[in-house]
């Protein structure tokens, strides 16, 4: 077939009108065309957050700033990225093609300071119609401590280099002063530009998929297409919302404290739903702190838009027609929706874990089938330090010991697995391998027995790791719950909280917070972590002894 | 001349395929129903029938054969149905959970509600024992006999018949497995028992722990398999080696498929991508997308330049087994995928009727349209004949089917079949570009190489969807995999885990290790084969901080160099830069697991026979089938084909088992062995 038969085939199929096989069709393409994004990313990335972690995610927005299209990466990004969106059109109305707008800021769209946020504008028809977004948590973003994680910042400029939409590219060219400055405030600038340009290169394989797309149908047909998937998705979640009880309904999720003496800091939540509309109101949240336990406002956001999807069907569609029936409403000054330049850079697990928490506890009459017991919290700890051995220097980062998951009304919760915020979607590694590049001995990695809540369906449990550093190191935490566990819901038992120490060679031992920096650690030492266990799912039965999880006896 | 026969026989879900090929090259092949109870008897039926449609006496047969080589499920379905062995696991004290922790993964974040999948060593049979090895081999803690025999103790008294055994760091030094082995041996003389550092001696204990207790729990239900067939075989007069064809592609004789039974578990695909890998070398076309649609799901592969990709990052029924295998991506979307309305729009898949009840149209109680269903509501597939052992084809009841479906959609019941197929083909066309696009491979380099029972009435269709130009179908599409395993050499691989920085390796030691790596794979084959026996190196690095390592082949170095390390540390960066368009010079690279594989070119098939079809004056017979509106279209048996034949689309062309579809503009050339070579029209 020539050029020119080609050309009347497309104009065909551009002439065909919008029925539910060319939707699934377009809806598909769409999909795909995200998933291909992801796998770009994976591929091309150089930091072990993105390629091993998958700590990025992938979205189509239209140019109103709904999301038609997500590829699953990390759940804590669903629902963040149409903020993005906004500020970066805020800041350029005239987006052209080739231009590559680039923002990590939270107080215009951002979540924190690591996650970089790249979007390009998609053109057809002399139309600015879509826009390709990729988000990546990068493994540095200069400030204070390495990696961004300071428990000290008390203002946003501690926590590292903030980064306003501005073009990295514009009408294709690269603005390589603009780069410059930017890699030079990061610690590791290779890694830095290369995770960068992997970046940029996932969004424009979007917009060529795109692009293509609107060839072969036509720019109208595609609109017409993305239309009615939104129409389609939001009807499911109404007919879901619908099935659940009428009512308004509150519940509270605490955090352990801000790390400057501040304890028990609550989420509070108003979810009222009804008929086939929900509102989430956490106005009643505490204020906000001092210190990085913060949240940003589109954090908030993808918080409130998890807890939501976690409460519908798993596979319904991640975007902008399934959230139509959500509304927030929030504070600003609150915890839940930081101003005046306070640091944020915990949000995206703390208090992201609390205000999905605090949402779900609030539906548990509305739809308890639904509601799942709570996922354990992250405690992180880094530890950098001296090999004599290798000799060379090194940085550690516990991916270890994952707390447990909730259970439902289906069963009893995964164990070893992780929070809320990443579900399941980080791989903590091989021992072995890293016992082969670090001075580490693992003593034991084993199931935390216990740990998980008591219910009609326990609780996954958490971890015990009994760690042993053959060098002299300094350990950094940032965390929480090590007061809180996951919340049981329906009458189900709490997770336990976390427990860590540092069991001395001379027999000493100290408690680690969960927000502290440069404890000293060395050969002969032992660090002894217990992570939480999972929320239990309902009343425990008179005759419990068949519902415990597997391997309790 | 007494002709000497090689027999392949595959065992699928439905139907065993025979295929037999005599000295001559002249082929033979039917289809017999497969015995799921006992899938030996459906293999010994189809020897008989062979031998009837030979004109021989069975035995007689067998006498003549030299050589059998079979597919197997029966370690697949051993994993899907959870049919495998009481399994036990003795693990490093300390590190009980590793199988159940999954590295903390799960595969659909956002399903909080779906609780974990029971493993396939509950916790209560995991024990511990005392003993440490670290990274670099040496012993931290010595094997600890008191917690071994308190651990077998335990063992006999649940009565358990397979043992995998897994301590960490195992692949650097196996002493202490090889203790535990023999003190089982002694303890308990008829269990099946698995070592890590035997199944596979890789660093990452999760998939050296999965995959041994994978095989551990299949593996006496295939040893058992294996004896039960090679004893039937005996008996009806086969005295010669039976192999077995593995998940890689390659074939082992039966005692080292016994003994690495995990490897058995893509046996039967791996049939189908061993052939197209043939198919490319004899139609001198490398590259192509061997694209295999049945009634449940359509595997999809790559053959690049000639050879068929490989990967070590599989997985069967949510069990990670880390064996090289062929890379083959299974999708849920076949003939048996069930349409139905969602919020208004179509969908189809991934439910399927399966087997049972099946789509409507074969009267077996499936109650709910299916993409076969759609196929006969068009006409395309034919409701005059029926496959080996059932009924014809009951259109009615299928028409009966999508009316329903039409209501709800509010369209017509052509166009909602139409539909039906369109949507199967979207997904269908996105399950290769996963295969291809997702791994930087353009299809539209790409021949589509089209087998399976299902695959030639969407193949012209997918095809168009990727643009890509060109499909080919053999003749005996439908018992592909069959032919395929006896077109496979003998093949033997081993690995050892040696993590280290490139820096720190010298040519010398190099060439050592690769030198114990080729006897031990040399060993295993030698003897078995008449055929000179090729020796492939390879090896999987990265650079320091990445965690995915790449393959890199190695045969191509200097090996007597003093410069060696150099020209691997090349060899590596210049694989790099070809996957993903970049190398660091500047970073440290490591060298993770050293691989050799030791080939045997078995004597070749002989050449294929020209076709003898002599073709037909008659003009085809017609049929009215729905191509946006109801038209004539010719319908040619395959059968009758003649070289250099040409026949242009809309056109049905059909054998007792398979149908191909060609639309307006697609034209199909048959060739000598008259298969059917296609030029696919664009979109």
């Amino acid at each position: 077939m020539g050029a020119h038969e080609k050309k009347i085939a497309a104009s065909a199929r551009r002439k065909r009108k919008l029925d539910p096989i060319t939707q699934t069709v377009i809806r598909h393409r769409l999909t795909s065309i995200s998933a291909e994004m992801g796998e770009a990313m994976l591929r091309t990335s150089y930091s072990q957050i993105l390629n091993s972690s998958r700590d990025f995610s992938v979205a189509i927005c239209d140019d109103q700033c709904r999301l038609i299209a997500q590829a699953d990466h990390i759940p804590v990004h669903v629902g963040a990225l149409p903020w993005a969106l906004k500020s970066a059109k805020e800041a350029f109305p005239d987006a052209q093609k080739g231009d590559v707008v680039l923002l990590n800021d939270p107080y215009y769209g951002g979540s924190h300071l690591p996650d970089i946020t790249a979007l390009i504008p998609v053109f057809h028809s002399g139309r600015r119609l879509l826009w390709t977004i990729v988000r990546a948590h990068q493994s540095d973003i200069g400030g204070a401590t390495h990696g961004a994680y300071n428990p000290d910042a008390t203002e946003i400029w501690q926590e590292g280099l903030r980064i306003p939409p501005i073009l990295l590219y514009e009408q294709g060219r690269l603005r390589a002063d603009i780069l410059e400055m930017l890699a030079i405030n990061v610690r590791h600038a290779r890694d830095f530009r290369g995770d960068l340009a992997a970046m940029v290169g996932a969004a424009h394989l979007g917009e060529r998929g795109l692009e293509r797309l609107c060839d072969e149908f036509g720019a109208s047909l595609v609109e017409e297409a993305i239309e009615a998937v939104l129409d389609a998705s939001e009807e499911r979640a109404r007919e879901i919302l619908e099935s659940w009880t009428d009512g308004v309904y509150t519940g509270e999720a605490v955090l352990d404290d801000d790390g400057r003496g501040r304890e028990d800091i609550r989420i509070r939540a108003k979810v009222t739903k009804r008929g086939r509309d929900i509102e989430v109101d956490l106005s009643a949240s505490d204020p906000q702190t001092t210190s990085f336990v913060n949240s940003s406002h589109a954090n908030m956001q993808s918080a409130v838009a998890m807890a939501f999807a976690f409460l519908l069907d798993p596979d319904i569609p991640k975007n902008a027609g399934t959230f139509r029936p959500l509304s927030v409403v929030a504070k600003p000054g609150t915890l839940v929706w930081a101003t005046d330049n306070a640091p944020v850079t915990l949000c995206t697990s703390h208090p992201s874990n609390e205000i999905i928490e605090a949402i779900v506890k609030a539906m548990q009459p509305a739809c308890p089938e639904r509601v799942m017991g709570g996922w354990g919290r992250r405690f992180r700890l880094a530890i950098k330090g001296h090999d004599a051995r290798r000799n060379r220097s090194f940085i550690w980062h516990m991916f270890h010991a994952r707390p447990g998951g909730g259970a439902s009304a289906n069963g009893a919760g995964w164990s070893s697995i992780g929070e809320w915020h990443s579900a399941g979607g980080i791989k903590f590694g091989s021992i072995e391998v890293d016992e082969a590049r670090f001075p580490l001995l693992f003593r034991k990695h084993e199931f935390r027995l216990g740990s998980g809540g008591d219910g009609r369906f326990r609780g996954g449990m958490g971890v015990e790791l009994e760690l042993e550093v053959e060098a002299q190191g300094l350990i950094n935490t940032a965390g929480d719950g090590a007061r809180h566990g996951a919340a049981g819901m329906l009458g189900g038992g709490d997770g336990l909280p976390h427990s860590y120490r540092i069991l001395r060679a001379d027999g000493s031992s100290r408690v680690l917070k969960t927000k502290e920096v440069g404890i000293a650690i060395g050969p002969g030492d032992l660090i002894d972590v217990r992570s939480g266990g999972g929320g239990g799912w309902g009343k425990p039965a008179a005759s419990e002894s068949q519902l415990a999880p597997r391997g309790v006896r | 001349m007494t002709p000497s026969y090689r027999i392949g026989i595959d065992v699928g879900g439905t139907f065993t395929d025979i295929v037999a090929i005599d000295g001559e090259g002249a082929m033979t092949f039917l289809k017999t129903p497969t015995t799921p109870e006992n899938q030996a008897v459906g293999v010994v039926d189809g020897i008989a029938k062979l031998a009837k449609t030979l004109r021989l006496p069975q035995s007689e047969l067998l006498r003549q054969t030299t050589r059998i080589v079979h597919g197997t499920t029966v370690a697949t379905n051993a994993l899907l149905e959870r049919k495998g062995a009481r399994v036990a696991l003795l693990t490093t004290a300390g590190h009980r959970d590793v199988l159940e922790m999954r590295e903390g993964l799960k595969l659909d974040r956002y399903d909080l509600r779906t609780p974990p999948p029971e493993p396939l060593v509950p916790r209560e049979k995991r024990f511990s024992v005392i003993e440490r090895l670290r990274a670099d081999g040496s012993v931290a803690t010595p094997l600890d006999k008191a917690s071994l025999v308190e651990a077998t103790r335990k063992l006999k008294e649940e009565a358990i018949e397979a043992i995998a055994v897994c301590y960490l760091h195992s692949y650097r030094n196996s002493r202490h497995e090889k203790e535990t082995f023999a003190y089982l041996r002694q303890e308990m003389p008829e269990a099946y028992i698995s070592l890590s550092s035997e199944v596979l001696a890789q660093i990452k204990e999760y998939e050296r722990v999965s995959t041994t207790v994978v095989n551990a729990y299949v593996g006496p239900g295939v040893r058992a398999y294996f004896a039960a067939l090679e004893h039937k075989l005996a008996e009806a007069g086969y005295t010669g080696t039976l192999y077995i064809i593995l998940s890689h592609g390659g074939v082992a004789p039966i005692e080292e498929a016994s003994r690495l039974a995990a490897a058995t578990v893509l046996s039967g695909p791996a049939g189908g991508v061993a052939g197209c890998r043939h198919a490319a070398h004899i139609t001198g076309d490398l590259n192509l997308i061997p694209f295999d649609m049945g009634g449940t799901s359509t595997d999809i592969s790559l053959i690049v330049g000639g050879e068929a990709a490989l990967s070590s990052n599989r997985g069967l029924a949510g069990q990670r087994i880390a064996l090289r295998s062929l890379d083959i991506i299974s999708i849920g979307a076949g003939g048996g995928s069930i349409a139905r309305a969602e919020g208004g729009a179509l969908d189809v898949g991934p439910q399927s009727a399966g087997a049972f009840p099946g789509p409507v149209c074969y009267g077996t109680n499936g109650t709910e349209p299916t993409v076969t269903d759609a196929n006969v509501v068009l006409g395309t597939l034919s409701t005059d004949r029926a496959l080996p052992g059932r009924e014809p084809l009951d259109k009615a009841a299928a028409d009966r089917a999508l009316d329903q479906l039409a209501k709800t959609l509010g369209l017509t019941r052509e166009r909602t079949a139409e539909g039906i197929v369109e949507v199967i083909n979207v997904k269908m066309a996105d399950g290769i570009r996963l295969a291809t696009v997702s791994r930087g491979v353009d299809p539209r380099d790409y021949a589509l190489f089209s087998f399976g029972g299902a695959a030639g009435l969407h193949a012209c269709d997918v095809a168009r969807g990727l643009d890509i130009s060109r499909i080919i179908v053999p003749n005996f599409a439908s018992v592909l995999s069959a032919w395929g395993m006896l077109s496979t050499p003998l093949r033997y691989e081993v690995s050892r885990t040696h993590i280290g920085d490139t820096r720190g390796l010298d040519a010398k030691n190099l060439r050592a290790l690769y030198d114990d790596l080729a006897h031990a794979a040399t060993l295993k084959i030698a003897g078995k084969t008449p055929g000179e026996i090729r020796i492939q190196r390879s090896a999987e690095m990265r650079y320091g901080e990445q965690i995915y390592e790449i393959d890199v082949p190695l045969d191509d170095l200097d090996w007597e160099s003093p410069n060696l390390m150099d020209e691997v540390t090349e060899a590596f960066r210049r694989r790099h830069e070809a996957l993903f368009t970049y190398s660091l010079p500047d970073q440290d690279i490591v060298l993770v697991n050293a691989r050799v594989a030791a080939t045997s070119a078995t004597d070749a098939l002989p050449e294929l026979p020209v076709s003898a079809a002599k073709g037909s004056d008659a003009a085809p017979h017609q049929r009215r089938i729905y191509l946006g509106h109801w038209r004539e279209v010719p319908v040619y048996p395959l059968d009758a084909l003649v070289p250099r034949q040409k026949i242009a689309g809309p056109a049905l062309i059909e054998a007792e088992t398979t149908t191909v579809l060609l639309k307006e503009g697609d034209h199909a050339l048959v060739n000598r062995w008259g298969w059917l070579d296609i030029a696919v029209a664009a979109r």
